[in-house]
């Protein structure tokens, strides 16, 4: 497919950072007329920030775009339209209370006006054009899309997006679809599969994201290789293994010492948790697990595998539809993440910014978020014991502020993460959910929530960990569990002497 | 450790910024009403309209108190003016009717029972329905309030006055010490317990806690449920209080009485440097805000403005108020 010589669309060295955290190191990505090119990495590797740069919707750090020959620089999706690119967002990007007309033509009703109202009728008729040129007649298009599933929506969207290309007349466009498929059912994507041929053929071309290697090798004709935000290589299809690809994408293990292998030890006997048959409707089901006491429990899988709906029931923050928790060999049900805490179960929480700290407090206040009433005398909060477990804590871990009573938003992400810890710590509880521990944390702050872990297995806690990458997962487990689409796909034993290779967990993830 | 924290250090300052603005604030306006009322108004800053000025700020004090703390959560309720009512015409109708038969004593612990019973039956209620039925705090209490102000006229159609009978139950209200009256003296020690209440007590951490960010104490353990509930008992207690402290400054029960007042209470917590937004401020801050509110409304008075431009001044005044002290810098605004 590849026979033009030039490529249409390209993009170098783009860079991207978030305050402070580089999504995107430098990454690169030619697109020629008429060609399918996959996209794949580990999450985190900067595959969906790259497509919202392409498509407008966040502005690169730095890097050049160039389309047609010219300099190409989206300041909005609908910039990107205009020069015939579209995008699919992994999020569903329609809007429910309007119906799939509207939809499709959100932002063009103007192409439907007629002295001054809106000609619905004809909306309407375009619209079932629109779905027809990709073969779907079975929606109508004065359906509200709430009405719709998802898999339908996906169709909508697909449809929304093919229309651009209607629209460019014979210059060659551009379409990304980022995950269309983790919702449809086989079907559904042999036809998705069928219109991204057809486009292909028009001399158009796609970008294929997704998590499933073995729709990007049947699909594709050229594969790009991220990972932590920089491109690894790009291979043909045809010379390419899902084995071959999974080491890319891994790359190599990281030393032996960053993980404090040394200090791994050996958990009890003692189940200290243990998980029977637990679900979630339509997020996870059948999930048996037992933590032991002093023992760190990995827990991988792809985004939407259901790990971490999985942390939100056992921290209460969500109930469960069926199946029982114990605690201790007892049964337990918490109705809320306050009832966990009483029982000795926390989780330290993904999104440090939006569930982990109160940034207007101070750092002696959000370490005794979570124990204030144990320290308190009676109704009354005791300032000084307060202060002494502040001064602890920061002393203890380090934790590079002003003073206990400095407040959180004035420290970096990497202390602010250190606080959180100190809470959970101070809360003496024997069970820790960590949920992406060392997100958006520094090497060095890294390294030393590395060792805090370490140092709490030690003392008898246990930890259930969802690492922030599977390098993470992998060197600080004791054992490792598999998640995939809801379900648990695999068990690894990952004591110091027989660690999995990535490789091998990452081939029960996707 | 990197300097990631960059950008949002600068948002600090920032923020703190705003709040002296808004300290800065009220206290100029203190300060200027008062330059310019008693420059212009001869007896301005006599005994007998100082006085005047002390006590009658006692109901709106108390009933701030009580907001304060709905606010630090995020919150709102805009039922508070309407429970005030109903506790006001309790108090009268149960005086009038029941408590003339009783001996003094009796009588006065039962109306203040009884109107204080419902200011707690009608908080506990108004945070029941927004916590564990997730109503919005402000849709709640905008209910809320059509309830208790039908409810005030239910209770009593038009305005009765206290029974000479039973004035024993409301004479501690001219009690006076100079030109402080004991109503004031009362609301101030109850200022004091609500600032104890949220600055050393575990319940007011949480209060900050959640303010601060819901989500993130809630992952951390914190009783979010009651914690809200609790705040808004203290808040129909206080709305009550304020009530009872109005029948017996006018000697009377309205059934509209408390209308007015919501928007004050609300504004003197503003004007006091809380955040609509939750998590900062402090009911000592909420002191100042209730004297300038205070002073702006016996100002109009004491020149002569009439009652319907009064509203239109007050409103217009808030409004600029809050706009100039409300804190932009957070993403959210939204009531919760």
């Amino acid at each position: 497919m590849t026979t033009e010589r030039k490529p249409f669309f390209s993009a170098r060295d783009i860079t991207k950072s978030f305050s402070g955290t580089q999504a995107l190191k430098g990454v690169d990505l030619e697109v020629y007329p008429g060609e399918i090119v996959g996209l794949v990495g580990e999450n985190g590797a900067g595959k969906s920030t790259l497509l919202k740069i392409i498509i407008g919707a966040q502005p690169p750090t730095s890097g050049q775009m160039t389309l047609h020959g010219q300099s190409y620089q989206p300041q909005t999706p609908m910039d990107a339209n205009a020069n015939g690119i579209g995008m699919v967002f992994q999020e569903q990007s329609l809007i429910v209370n309007l119906n799939v007309a509207q939809n499709i033509f959100f932002g063009h009703e103007k192409e439907f006006r007629e002295h001054g109202f809106i000609n619905w009728g004809k909306m309407n008729k375009a619209a079932a054009e629109v779905l027809a040129h990709i073969d779907v007649t079975d929606i109508n298009p004065r359906k509200k899309v709430a009405d719709l599933n998802f898999a339908t929506r996906q169709m909508i969207e697909i449809a929304k997006v093919m229309n651009v290309t209607n629209a460019q007349q014979g210059k060659n466009c551009l379409i990304l679809l980022d995950e269309p498929t983790s919702i449809l059912n086989e079907g559904e994507v042999q036809n998705l599969f069928k219109q991204m041929r057809r486009i292909a053929a028009q001399g158009h071309a796609v970008v294929f994201v997704s998590h499933r290697l073995d729709e990007v090798l049947e699909i594709t004709d050229r594969i790009y290789v991220y990972k932590d935000g920089t491109s690894v290589g790009t291979l043909n299809t045809a010379e390419a293994t899902e084995a071959k690809l999974y080491e890319m994408m891994v790359g190599r293990p990281t030393t032996t010492e960053y993980y404090h292998l040394n200090q791994q030890t050996k958990p009890e006997e003692q189940v200290e948790l243990e998980v029977r048959d637990l679900g979630l409707h339509g997020v996870f089901k059948h999930v048996n697990f037992k933590l032991h006491k002093g023992e760190v429990l990995g827990m991988c899988g792809v985004i939407g595998s259901g790990k971490e709906e999985i942390c939100a029931v056992l921290s209460g923050d969500e109930l469960p539809t069926s199946g029982q928790v114990f605690l201790r060999g007892r049964e337990v049900r918490f109705n809320s993440p306050k009832e966990a805490l009483e029982q000795g179960v926390l989780m330290i929480p993904k999104e440090r910014l939006y569930e982990g700290v109160v940034m207007m407090l101070s750092v002696e206040d959000n370490i005794a978020m979570s124990n204030n009433k144990q320290i308190a005398k009676g109704m009354l909060c005791s300032p000084k014991a307060v202060a002494r477990q502040a001064d602890h804590w920061i002393d203890r871990l380090r934790i590079k502020t002003s003073g206990r009573k400095e407040l959180l938003m004035q420290l970096s992400g990497g202390n602010q993460q250190k606080v959180v810890f100190s809470r959970a710590l101070a809360s003496n509880v024997d069970v820790l959910i960590l949920n992406h521990p060392t997100r958006g944390v520094d090497v060095g702050a890294k390294e030393e929530i590395y060792l805090l872990i370490r140092e709490m297995v030690s003392q008898g806690k246990s930890v259930l960990l969802l690492g922030d990458t599977l390098d993470e997962c992998i060197g600080l487990s004791n054992r490792i569990l598999v998640m995939k689409d809801g379900e648990m796909t695999g068990e690894f034993d990952a004591s110091v002497e027989a660690k999995p290779s990535q490789v091998d967990v990452v081939s029960l993830m996707m | 450790m990197s300097n990631t924290a960059k950008p949002l250090a600068g948002a600090g300052k920032k923020v703190r910024l705003r709040g002296h603005l808004t300290q800065y604030l009220s206290f100029s306006a203190i300060v200027l009403l008062l330059l310019g009322l008693s420059l212009t108004q001869q007896n301005f800053l006599g005994k007998m309209n100082m006085s005047n000025l002390f006590r009658d700020t006692a109901p709106l004090m108390i009933m701030a108190a009580g907001m304060t703390s709905v606010l630090l959560l995020g919150s709102i309720d805009l039922s508070t003016g309407a429970m005030c009512s109903v506790s006001n015409v309790l108090f009268v109708r149960f005086l009038s009717e029941v408590g003339v038969n009783m001996p003094i004593g009796l009588a006065t612990l039962s109306a203040f029972a009884l109107s204080l019973g419902f200011g707690v039956v009608a908080g506990f209620l108004m945070g029941y329905v927004h916590v564990k039925l997730k109503v919005p705090s402000f849709i709640a209490s905008l209910g809320f309030m059509s309830v208790w102000q039908s409810a005030a006229l239910l209770i009593s159609e038009r305005s009765s006055p206290v029974p000479k009978a039973v004035w024993g139950a409301i004479d501690w209200y001219k009690v006076s010490f100079g030109v402080v009256g004991l109503p004031l003296i009362i609301a101030l020690v109850l200022v004091v317990l609500v600032f104890v209440f949220q600055a050393r007590t575990t319940i007011g951490k949480n209060i900050y806690a959640i303010g601060g960010n819901e989500r993130a104490a809630r992952i951390a353990g914190v009783p979010v449920d009651s914690t809200k509930i609790t705040v808004f008992v203290l808040n129909g207690f206080c709305a009550a209080l304020g009530g009872i402290f109005l029948a017996a400054k006018l000697r009377s029960g309205a059934p509209t009485i408390g209308d007015a007042f919501t928007l004050m209470v609300i504004a003197s917590c503003v004007l006091g440097g809380t955040a609509l937004s939750g998590g900062r401020g402090s009911v000592l801050g909420t002191i100042i805000g209730v004297f300038t509110v205070a002073l702006i409304n016996n100002g109009m008075n004491f020149i002569g403005v009439s009652a319907y431009w009064q509203n239109v001044v007050f409103g217009l005044f808030v409004l600029g108020a809050i706009a100039i002290s409300v804190d932009r810098s957070v993403r959210d605004l939204a009531i919760k």
